[in-house]
């Protein structure tokens, strides 16, 4: 309780202390990562293509376990996936035989809810990212741009503290794309959204910019956190801001610093 | 009279190490793989050619796809009465009897593997067949270049049910009875019951000893080359590959189920990759179409079925109206038998399918158990378990017979039908978890679901088409083990193990004293109605399966 008190004043949720992994073949990804999300921060994690992103963000969420260091939520060491930090995932990961509002139900169902109140907290969820009225559609009935609706709406119904997003529009088209880019800050970082901090991983500089409060770059071999930028730029934020261009040479250059710290 | 036999008792006297005939037993055991591996690669080859004749032409692709759906779904012991009436009755002599095993094994294993060379040609990626349309590929460069190569996988997939199937069938189909007569074909099925005959039981434990060694060599070989196969030929490729006609769930079930071997998110990625696409040789074909070579397969196969059409009617003309007014009066017991089956076939399934979703389930989560068990099971599946089970009924009568009192051969007829059955939905379960998107154990994680939450919501829908392929083959397996189990006399010594009624038992005691009649007419009532239900019940949830649980549609990527 202590602990928790203290992080809440420092403003902290997450942070990564001292971090290094492994694959099963040997291959050092990690080293000495550390980082700290603040709380009502929107962050992101950029990095060159196999640099290790996503499976940074797996670490974060604990599906994978680090070789060494550790990952802390309100300063307690966080050893399993929990719901308290959720994942949405690159590929949109809806379950087929499920309706839009049973999917989003599968993460209210293990609080043994009465079924009433599973269906109000799921029609809810469905609500607040822009879904009411297709509560009974199935996945395949939908777009990709609904199908990743759902899947946020899934993640944010469990009441989660920390949503880690891995390229969650990579596999949108463009429009689509950007007109859930317009909207996903407010959908959860809405007054009813528990959320404490959205980690997102993205190669997508522009949508980077646009989202994030922080940026962490991830480079080298094996990779580290080489610098942090800060984005303060007011929102609703546009590409033709200048500042919007000079931030994106900021992230440029870092990404393309060869040599930090070769194995 | 014994046909057969008396020669391989005869010859026996050569490699005999203290009254067991190891040379025999042997060759015995090299007899019925090599029949059995062979069978295989008729089906395979003969399977190259239909598959290339269906994606030529679309009536003959109707035509050949209905059929293995029929025949895919019915049970092998169904193909029972044609036995009898073409090989045993009509060409008769040793090379009926061998024919007669041969077309059991052969109906056992040759459907799964049609399909999957069928599938695996229609889902050639479009630009190797435009590859080929660009240089002008010949019949046997499109086949040997392309086709076939693209085919290996999936054959290699089918390989471990089809060799379990044909290990099953023939040890059973090499010797039977009919009335006086016992038909038997050199092999180790044969060679077991002549051991047991002459109460040579260290025999038949060197028998099982070295079939054990036997199947153990065959099964790390099929790793081996399923290793190789996929390694070597499977596709890992983002482009479209062309596909027409209807999707082939339990194929797509048996043919990434197996491709086993660390393998399979890389076989799992490609299935998903696959997008309907028109056939590229008909947007561009600018030559007409030879038939020629359909014409000759249609007229090949419309003389066979003709023949067997002919040779049914003969035989039912040959029947006096007496026989029939017998038959008809048996008819309604008959009924009652196949109902009580049908109980018995339904009892096997459940446990199988319990077994399947609890150790099935603990195999494909846990590594180092799945490393060592799976190995196992697959050298148990395909060791034939009526050679061992007279041993086993002997180490557990008592037992059981503490437990269920008067119903202990009901229960060890059971266990019988469990033993050769369970293994189908076990593995089809365990492959489906295998084969299910990483992402939906990442999210089962994240929300930290209890198990049988996982179940009920994730994996169980996520497994469905892979349930269903694997119950099917269960429930059609089980039939061949109440065969086998409700009536088998001398199973050991002079013990017969028997259950009160079944249609099965009265089928096997009609052909044992000679009732062809009864037999043959039990066996037609069987097919007929076996046959309906199985197709029925099959296709409906064939198509729920695909209508709703297809765990690669949940994910979308482009």
């Amino acid at each position: 309780m202590r602990t928790y008190a203290i992080w809440w004043l420092l403003g902290t949720t997450l942070e990564v202390v001292d971090l290094d992994f492994r694959y099963e073949n040997g291959y050092k990804v990690f080293q000495d990562i550390n980082l700290k999300a603040e709380k009502g921060k929107f962050i992101a994690i950029v990095g060159p293509s196999g640099v290790g992103k996503s499976t940074l963000l797996r670490l974060l969420g604990a599906f994978l376990k680090p070789e060494k260091g550790s990952v802390l939520l309100h300063g307690k060491p966080v050893l399993r996936p929990t719901p308290l930090i959720s994942m949405v995932h690159q590929s949109i990961v809806t379950f087929p035989w499920m309706t839009a509002e049973e999917n989003v139900a599968l993460s209210v169902r293990m609080k043994n809810l009465p079924k009433d109140k599973v269906k109000e907290i799921s029609s809810r969820a469905l609500e607040m990212v822009g879904l009411q009225g297709f509560n009974d559609l199935y996945p395949k009935e939908m777009s990709g741009g609904m199908r990743q609706r759902v899947a946020v709406a899934r993640s944010l119904a469990a009441d989660p503290k920390i949503l880690l997003m891995d390229e969650p529009f990579a596999h949108l088209d463009e429009l689509t794309a950007e007109g859930l880019r317009q909207d996903i800050y407010n959908i959860l970082f809405n007054e009813e959204s528990p959320l404490e901090t959205v980690i997102m991983v993205s190669h997508n500089l522009t949508e980077v910019i646009e989202l994030s409060d922080t940026v962490f770059i991830l480079n080298g071999n094996p990779a580290t956190i080489v610098a942090k930028v800060d984005i303060d730029i007011p929102r609703p934020r546009s590409p033709r801001d200048p500042k919007f261009d000079q931030m994106l040479d900021i992230l440029y250059s870092y990404l393309t610093r060869k040599g930090v710290k070769k194995q | 009279m014994i046909q057969a036999v008396d020669f391989i008792t005869n010859s026996a006297s050569i490699g005999t190490v203290n009254g067991i005939p190891l040379m025999t037993i042997t060759l015995a055991v090299l007899a019925t793989s090599i029949r059995v591996l062979a069978l295989i690669l008729l089906s395979i080859i003969s399977g190259w050619l239909l598959a290339y004749g269906a994606i030529k032409s679309k009536i003959f692709e109707n035509i050949f796809i209905s059929l293995i759906e029929i025949f895919e779904s019915v049970p092998v012991i169904t193909f029972f009465p044609v036995v009898l009436i073409i090989f045993v009755d009509r060409i008769g002599g040793g090379l009926g009897v061998e024919l007669a095993a041969d077309f059991l094994v052969f109906t056992a294993v040759v459907w799964n593997i049609w399909m999957g060379e069928y599938q695996a040609f229609k889902t050639v990626p479009s630009e190797m067949v435009e590859v080929a349309n660009n240089y002008n590929y010949g019949f046997l460069d499109r086949m040997g270049m392309i086709y076939i190569p693209f085919s290996i996988p999936r054959i290699a997939a089918n390989l471990f049910p089809s060799v379990s199937d044909g290990f099953f069938y023939i040890t059973v189909s090499e010797v039977f009875s009919i009335g006086l007569t016992t038909y038997a074909t050199f092999g180790i099925g044969t060679e077991i019951s002549s051991l047991l005959a002459q109460s040579n039981y260290y025999g038949v434990l060197t028998a099982f000893i070295i079939m054990g060694i036997i199947i153990v060599i065959i099964i790390l070989a099929l790793r081996s080359i399923s290793e190789r196969a996929v390694a070597k030929y499977t596709v890992d490729t983002d482009m479209p590959i062309m596909r027409r006609g209807k999707p082939r769930i339990r194929q797509t079930a048996r043919f990434s189920a197996v491709a086993s071997l660390n393998t399979l998110g890389k076989l799992a990625k490609y299935n998903r990759e696959r997008r309907p696409q028109k056939d590229p040789e008909e947007l561009f074909s600018t030559t007409p179409k030879k038939g020629k070579g359909n014409i000759i397969a249609g007229l090949v196969a419309l003389a066979i079925f003709l023949y067997i059409i002919y040779s049914a009617i003969e035989l039912i003309l040959s029947v006096s109206a007496k026989e029939w007014d017998y038959l008809f009066s048996k008819t309604p017991s008959l009924l009652y038998g196949l109902m009580l089956d049908y109980l018995r076939v339904i009892t096997i399934t459940l446990i199988s399918l319990f077994m399947a979703l609890t150790l099935g389930y603990y195999f494909a989560t846990r590594k180092r158990v799945e490393k060592f068990g799976i190995p196992v099971i697959q050298t148990l599946s395909a060791y034939p378990v009526p050679a061992y089970f007279p041993f086993l009924f002997l180490g557990i009568y008592p037992f059981v017979d503490s437990i269920f009192g008067s119903y202990t051969e009901e229960a060890l007829v059971l266990f019988l039908g469990f033993l050769a059955t369970f293994y189908y939905v076990f593995y089809g379960f365990w492959m489906g978890v295998k084969a299910m998107p990483s992402e939906y154990n990442e999210i089962m994680r994240n929300l930290d679901l209890g198990f049988f939450q996982k179940m009920r919501y994730v994996i169980i829908p996520s497994t469905f088409p892979y349930l269903i392929s694997g119950i099917t083959s269960t429930v059609n397996s089980a039939w061949g083990g109440l065969e086998i189990g409700e009536y088998w006399p001398h199973i050991a010594g002079n013990r017969t193990l028997q259950v009160h009624d079944g249609l099965m038992k009265t089928i096997d005691v009609a052909t044992s004293t000679g009732n062809i009649a009864l037999a043959a007419w039990g066996s037609f009532l069987f097919a007929i109605i076996v046959a309906v239900y199985s197709i029925i019940f099959t296709k409906k949830m064939m198509d729920l399966a695909k209508k709703k649980y297809v765990a690669e549609e949940g994910i979308y990527s482009v």
